[in-house]
């Protein structure tokens, strides 16, 4: 006898074949094996359909177990949020016992002085053209709210759904957030020149090989490139991300610079900050306030108003005058005859005989060198207590980002397990990253977008042992619901472990970049999948 | 915490008199729900608010759809529960009902486009040639359920809902056909359809 369809054996094992033709079929499956296997297949393959779609996804549970707008406050959260603010008010008081050098009071919001100096230098920055731009930048973001607008409410309307697509947001805030660039006067190419008879009104966005200002740049500048020189003048600040900077003009602002090296040798309104590799202050070269940087070598050759603060794994040479205090933290400090320092030194090394003071050399205040004896870290209760407030911000920041966006942390928690995947994913991502932000920085067109893309990327280094800290504590102590203080349970035992394993010589290293690498691919493979509407997502 | 989260949107039953019914039997559950009993209506919103949502998250594929037609369905469980004649099981009446608001989310949601109730072409109503894929293996793991309930919630719309109708629903064949407006032939080469489109999206689950 002929042996049955597929489809008519599907039917069968779903009950629905006529009752004589199914007896006829039963008949059939008793000496056909070929059938016979065909119809256990089914059935094997309806049931797992059955379980699986019995299982309700854990997010699918309960309809609000993790929506954030039903999210009450309970007494677990007032505890914590109790925890928070005295955490917060110990970290403040201990900030402001702290020895902050005086370049950078400024910046320390904790304090009165630091405080209004920022509303001061807000209020510069606005007088001085930032209106303009905000203006600029409020029109753009004002059309391109009100487009979205339009077109979203076009979508309600024709499809009467909520459209639930995070990465829609995502785009949505990164094209907000990118506009500002609408506002800036943007060159690139092989080389940029601001000729000597040129005025920049703007500020100038510069990326090339080689950028060279010879005339005047009457806002910021802010290039990427091989070698940036300036001997026109730049009347705000001078940011730049190059392997050479060299300043033979002007700068009348600061000088922000992540460079390998970096030259002055003509006249700087007001501070250096950032890192380089070698900086290099020509006697030529005038400071019009202090410097604070981390450097490999530096070299003060010229004339620095006010204070100077430098953290180098290398030499400190000084042959010309500083204003006020040097303040050293070092390999070794070398001050020639000519140099001249009219505050305090005060020197931190390894070994006394790397500091080399000339007889001619004049200090102003006092001496203070120090020889840094390296000892166990474990031994300083200092220690522990940035530990404990480093363990202490994670755990707020993981309760934040669950309030905040609960079914995304959870999800990209669960997204952990899938290992490998993660770890693969994560390790490409933590070098791919860099690499795209490089090529979106350079065409420009996306330099914003980069700069988003930078702080999503740290953001998510940091978010990383989060979320596997949330899934290695979840994993051990395995909590029967999927609630919020069970996450948080999770993250603070899961935490504890990845922190102290990070302790164990190399292989903590190990541990830690292993981490990083896992919670970058859950997140980005989270991302993926919120960015497409999926059930488990 | 929890428990005053779980009942965000039903109707909420005050602590003492959910003790009360958590013991009693279905029957005389629904006999009070019918008497507009509100701490029945509760009770039988509690039971099975699960089931319900699982439902609804599964046929319209977003979560907030899912809260909102769930709620639908137990807001008008007070009216509809008297038209319950117990010729079928209560929880899969109740699922049959939901089954029915979550296909008008769907037509709501896709007004024009009728395509719940289309099958590609015309050969439906006859015999599918049987295809080379042969039928997924048994599911073990937790993982692999997922996997299969992530494939499914991509399928195509038809193939979807018809799946879940069928074996989450559990569903007859003349069942889900009245339901989504279709013969029966429609529904039955819907079901394997859908099954071969899982199977070639699972290939390493087929066996």
């Amino acid at each position: 006898m002929e042996c049955y369809s597929e489809q008519t054996c599907a039917l069968a094992v779903d009950g629905e074949l006529a009752a004589d033709e199914a007896q006829r079929l039963r008949d059939h499956l008793t000496t056909c094996h070929r059938c016979r296997a065909l119809v256990d297949a089914l059935r094997a393959e309806n049931r797992a359909l059955s379980d699986s779609l019995n299982e309700l996804p854990e997010e699918a549970a309960s309809p609000a177990s993790s929506s954030p707008q039903r999210w009450s406050w309970g007494w677990s959260d007032l505890a914590i949020l109790a925890a928070a603010m005295l955490l917060g008010s110990i970290i403040s008081g201990w900030f402001n016992e702290l020895d902050i050098p005086a370049a950078l009071e400024w910046f320390n919001p904790f304090s009165v002085s630091g405080r209004t100096n920022l509303t001061f230098q807000l209020f510069y920055y606005f007088a001085h053209g930032g209106t303009a731009m905000l203006a600029d930048y409020a029109a753009v973001v004002g059309w391109i709210c009100l487009l979205l607008l339009l077109g979203g409410s076009a979508l309600l309307l024709g499809r009467r759904g909520r459209p639930h697509y995070p990465g829609l947001r995502l785009l949505i805030v990164l094209l907000a957030l990118s506009l500002p660039s609408f506002a800036l006067e943007r060159r690139h190419g092989e080389f940029v020149t601001v000729t000597a008879n040129e005025t920049v009104d703007d500020t100038l966005v510069a990326a090339a090989n080689m950028v060279r200002v010879d005339g005047v740049v009457n806002g910021d500048l802010l290039t990427f490139g091989r070698t940036v020189e300036v001997r026109g003048t730049v009347k705000g600040d001078l940011i730049s991300f190059a392997q050479r900077t060299e300043v033979s003009g002007t700068v009348e602002g600061h000088i922000y610079t992540f460079a390998r090296t970096l030259d002055l040798e003509g006249q700087l309104g007001h501070s250096i900050y950032g890192a380089v590799q070698s900086l290099h202050i020509d006697d030529r070269g005038r400071v019009g306030d202090g410097i604070v940087v981390a450097v490999g070598e530096a070299t003060l050759e010229g004339d620095v108003k006010r204070s100077v603060n430098i953290v180098t794994g290398g030499s400190v040479d000084v042959s010309g005058t500083i204003g006020r205090d040097l303040t050293m933290i070092g390999r070794s400090l070398v001050l020639t005859n000519t140099a001249r320092i009219g505050g305090n030194l005060s020197a931190r090394v390894r070994q006394l005989k790397e500091v080399q003071i000339a007889d001619g050399a004049t200090i102003g205040g006092k001496r203070d060198i120090q020889v840094r004896v390296r000892e166990s870290s474990f031994t300083r209760p200092r220690f522990y207590f940035h530990q404990a407030v480093w363990f202490a911000g994670a755990i707020l920041v993981g309760w934040l980002g669950m309030l905040l966006f609960p079914g995304f942390f959870q999800a990209t928690t669960q997204l952990v397990s899938s290992g490998w995947r993660s770890l693969g994913l994560g390790v490409g991502v933590l070098a791919g990253v860099p690499v795209a932000m490089v090529v979106i920085a350079i065409t420009l067109v996306g330099f914003p977008l980069s700069l988003m893309v930078l702080a999503l990327y740290l953001a998510a280094i940091y978010l990383a042992k989060i979320w596997v800290g949330a899934f290695l504590g979840r994993t051990l102590l395995k909590p029967s619901g999927a609630t919020k203080s069970d996450w948080l349970l999770g993250l603070l035992v899961g935490l504890l472990i990845l922190t102290l394993l990070g302790f164990i010589p190399y292989l903590g290293g190990l541990v830690r970049l292993g981490v990083v690498c896992l919670g970058l691919g859950a997140f980005a493979g989270q991302l993926y999948r919120a960015s497409r509407p999926v059930m488990t997502a | 915490m929890n428990a005053k989260r779980n009942m965000a949107k039903g109707p909420e039953p005050r602590e003492g008199e959910t003790k009360q019914m958590e013991g009693m039997d279905l029957a005389s559950v629904i006999e009070c729900a019918r008497g507009h009993d509100g701490e029945a209506l509760g009770e039988i919103y509690r039971r099975y608010v699960r089931r319900v949502f699982g439902l609804c998250r599964y046929m319209l594929n977003s979560r907030e759809s899912a809260e909102d037609t769930t709620s639908e369905v137990f807001l008008k469980l007070q009216r509809s529960i008297d038209s319950y004649d117990r010729s079928i099981p209560f929880p899969r009446w109740l699922l049959r009902v939901a089954g029915n608001q979550c296909i008008d989310a769907l037509r709501r949601r896709q007004r024009g486009r009728r395509a719940i109730v289309e099958v590609e072409d015309g050969a439906a109503v006859t015999e599918v040639p049987s295809s080379e894929t042969s039928p997924l293996g048994a599911v073990i793991s937790k993982e692999e359920r997922a996997e299969v309930r992530d494939a499914i919630a991509r399928l195509p719309e038809n193939y979807r809902v018809a799946l879940v109708l069928r074996y989450y629903s559990e569903l007859s064949y003349d069942e889900i056909a009245q339901q989504l407006d279709l013969e029966r032939n429609y529904v039955a080469a819907l079901i394997f359809r859908a099954k071969k489109e899982l199977r070639r999206r699972l290939p390493h689950r087929s066996k």
